[in-house]
């Protein structure tokens, strides 16, 4: 059974303007849900949405059954579902310690602290900066710290937008190895990536999504197989491999 | 040459930086300008004139010329002027603010700041009045400075309340929310803050200092209902002299803001005192517009 079920989403910023249209995903328990598409496809809009961050004027976003589409931002993570925005996902003028904290809110308070060290036993290089602003961390350290914000919580869905941009090659390798050991745990995870080949190494099934709408679906496997996809929706011929 | 200014702008900085703070927490938080918040300050005073009336008045505590009755009144008042405050928001600010255009908001505190004014005008009438007539004796302390037991006693409780507040927002969960609201509001809602309780803090804690301020105002010199008005140009310097959003900025910004204003009056003369956050303001505008302790915007 799927544990995010995205039925007919229509979501979009202003009153009349739909930028999703009518999409539907659906995610299984520790499944790697890789979402690709042309740039202004409305990626990210779609999770946004998912998230609570876009108005929904139409669809249903299920967790676990629940129906979960009216529900405010705040109170997704609360539910299960976490997420890892595109850009400014993190607090860059608090230390790397408070981002986990202020994150930790939404556990019973006696466990914050133990879950903090967690995350910083899982991610060692965070460890290293606890006390440094987030906003000095590198762009990879970044990443990390934004997905550790996001677990802390122990979610049961994990969406992310685009984790390995402006990242060096070693670092997209990095960040992908990290989401493949989550979902190792039993996670469930959403992944919206320009990075086509590398999502879909570690993705199990993938979408593409065309103005608003997803255009395929299919094993990641074959996905990246497909010329025709290569050719149509990601605007690339793929290069020899 | 006297160093009595010194002290002067050290009482009139606090005053200053205590009201700063609920400023600058306002613009960074619910990202407008309240123009109303000098007048939570006058309204602060009242509401503790009120009170300590109710209370039967202060007997004074041996140098003061106050005493217990007048602090509980005036912990009562900072509830008060909280109280205010979060009306305020429901009926008048909030509903604007979810409208999205901040200079609205802007415009709509002007017009609050005045009927708050007006209101005390007609309840109070527009001429001061004092917490206690009684002359207090200053201590010289050297160099020609003088001090009164009332100056020392609310330089030690806005010390408290400037460390207490700078504690709430660095070690307290609803401070950190805080400040990650003003950093991000988006990723603060990705991440579980509830922001209604964010923007509740928001205005209980500028409002209740904002009142602390306008007592202390009343007990050093007087309570009018134009108290808040003549102390929010050199609030809004302070708030933007120590940064948007740092708490630590405003006072620092405050203090600054008192002494240059004591100075000027020292060696100027008192009419350019007013000036004075005027010339600050615009120059912090011109060369550092982020100001002291602030970032440069994203
Ligand atoms: N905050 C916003 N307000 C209004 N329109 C927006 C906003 N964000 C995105 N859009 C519009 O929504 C459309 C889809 O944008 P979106 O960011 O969802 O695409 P994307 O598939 O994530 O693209 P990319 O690959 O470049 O990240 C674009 O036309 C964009 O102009
Ligand atoms: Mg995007």
């Amino acid at each position: 059974m799927s544990i995010l079920q995205v039925n007919a989403l229509v979501a979009g910023y202003e009153p009349g303007l739909s930028i999703v249209k009518g999409a539907s995903i659906h995610a299984a328990e520790a499944e790697i849900v890789v979402i690709l598409g042309p740039n202004g496809a409305g990626k990210s809009s779609l999770i946004k949405a998912i998230a609570g961050l876009v108005p929904i004027t139409g669809g249903q976003v299920l967790l676990d059954g629940r129906d979960m589409t009216a529900v405010p931002a705040h109170l997704k993570i609360r539910q299960g579902l976490a997420f890892v925005p595109q850009t400014e996902n993190i607090f860059p003028l608090m230390t790397v310690e408070e981002n986990l904290r202020v994150a930790g809110g939404v556990l019973p308070r006696a466990d914050v602290a133990p879950r903090i060290e967690e995350m910083f036993t899982a991610f060692p290089d965070l460890a290293r900066q606890r006390a440094l602003m987030a906003g000095s961390l590198s762009g990879g350290q970044r990443q990390m710290l934004a997905v550790a914000r996001a677990l802390i919580v122990r979610p049961r869905v994990l969406v992310l937008d685009e984790p390995s941009a402006g990242l060096s090659p070693k670092l997209v390798e990095q960040v992908f190895s990290r989401l493949s050991e989550i979902r190792q745990a039993g996670l469930t995870i959403v992944l919206v990536e320009q990075n086509a080949r590398a999502a879909l190494a570690i993705g199990d099934r993938a979408y593409v999504l065309v103005e608003g709408r997803e255009a395929h679906e299919g094993p990641a496997k074959t996905l990246w197989d497909d010329p025709i996809i290569a050719e149509l929706y990601l605007g690339h011929r793929k290069e020899a491999s | 040459m006297s160093l009595q200014f010194l002290l002067d702008g050290l009482i009139a900085g606090s005053m200053i930086g205590l009201g700063a703070i609920g400023v600058t927490l306002t613009y960074s938080i619910l990202r407008f300008s309240n123009f109303a918040h000098g007048d939570f300050m006058a309204w602060g005073a009242y509401a503790a004139l009120a009170v300590v009336g109710a209370l039967g008045g202060s007997t004074p505590i041996a140098p003061l010329s106050f005493g217990w009755p007048l602090l509980a009144a005036m912990v009562v008042a900072m509830g008060l002027t909280a109280l205010l405050a979060l009306v305020l928001d429901a009926l008048l600010f909030g509903r604007l603010r979810a409208r999205g255009q901040s200079i609205i908001v802007v415009m709509a505190s002007f017009g609050a700041s005045m009927a708050l004014r007006s209101l005390l005008e007609f309840m109070f009438t527009s001429s001061p009045t004092y917490f206690s007539r009684a002359i207090q004796m200053a201590t010289p302390i050297g160099f020609g400075v003088r001090i009164t037991a009332d100056q020392v006693a609310l330089l030690i409780l806005t010390l408290a309340l400037v460390t207490g507040m700078h504690l709430f927002m660095q070690r307290s969960q609803r401070g950190r929310e805080m400040r990650a609201y003003s950093q991000n509001p988006a990723l603060a809602r990705v991440v579980g803050i509830d922001v209604a309780k964010v923007i509740r803090a928001t205005w209980i804690i500028g409002a209740a200092l904002a009142c602390a301020a306008g007592v202390m105002v009343g007990v050093l010199v007087q309570i009018r209902p134009l108290m808040g008005l003549d102390l929010l140009l050199p609030i809004f310097a302070a708030a933007i002299l120590g940064g948007i959003g740092s708490v630590p900025g405003a006072v620092l910004g405050g203090l600054i803001i008192g002494l240059s204003e004591a100075a000027a009056v020292q060696f100027v003369g008192a009419e350019w005192r007013a000036a004075v956050a005027f010339v600050i303001l615009m120059a912090v505008l011109l060369v550092r517009p982020m100001g002291l302790y602030g970032v440069a915007e994203r």
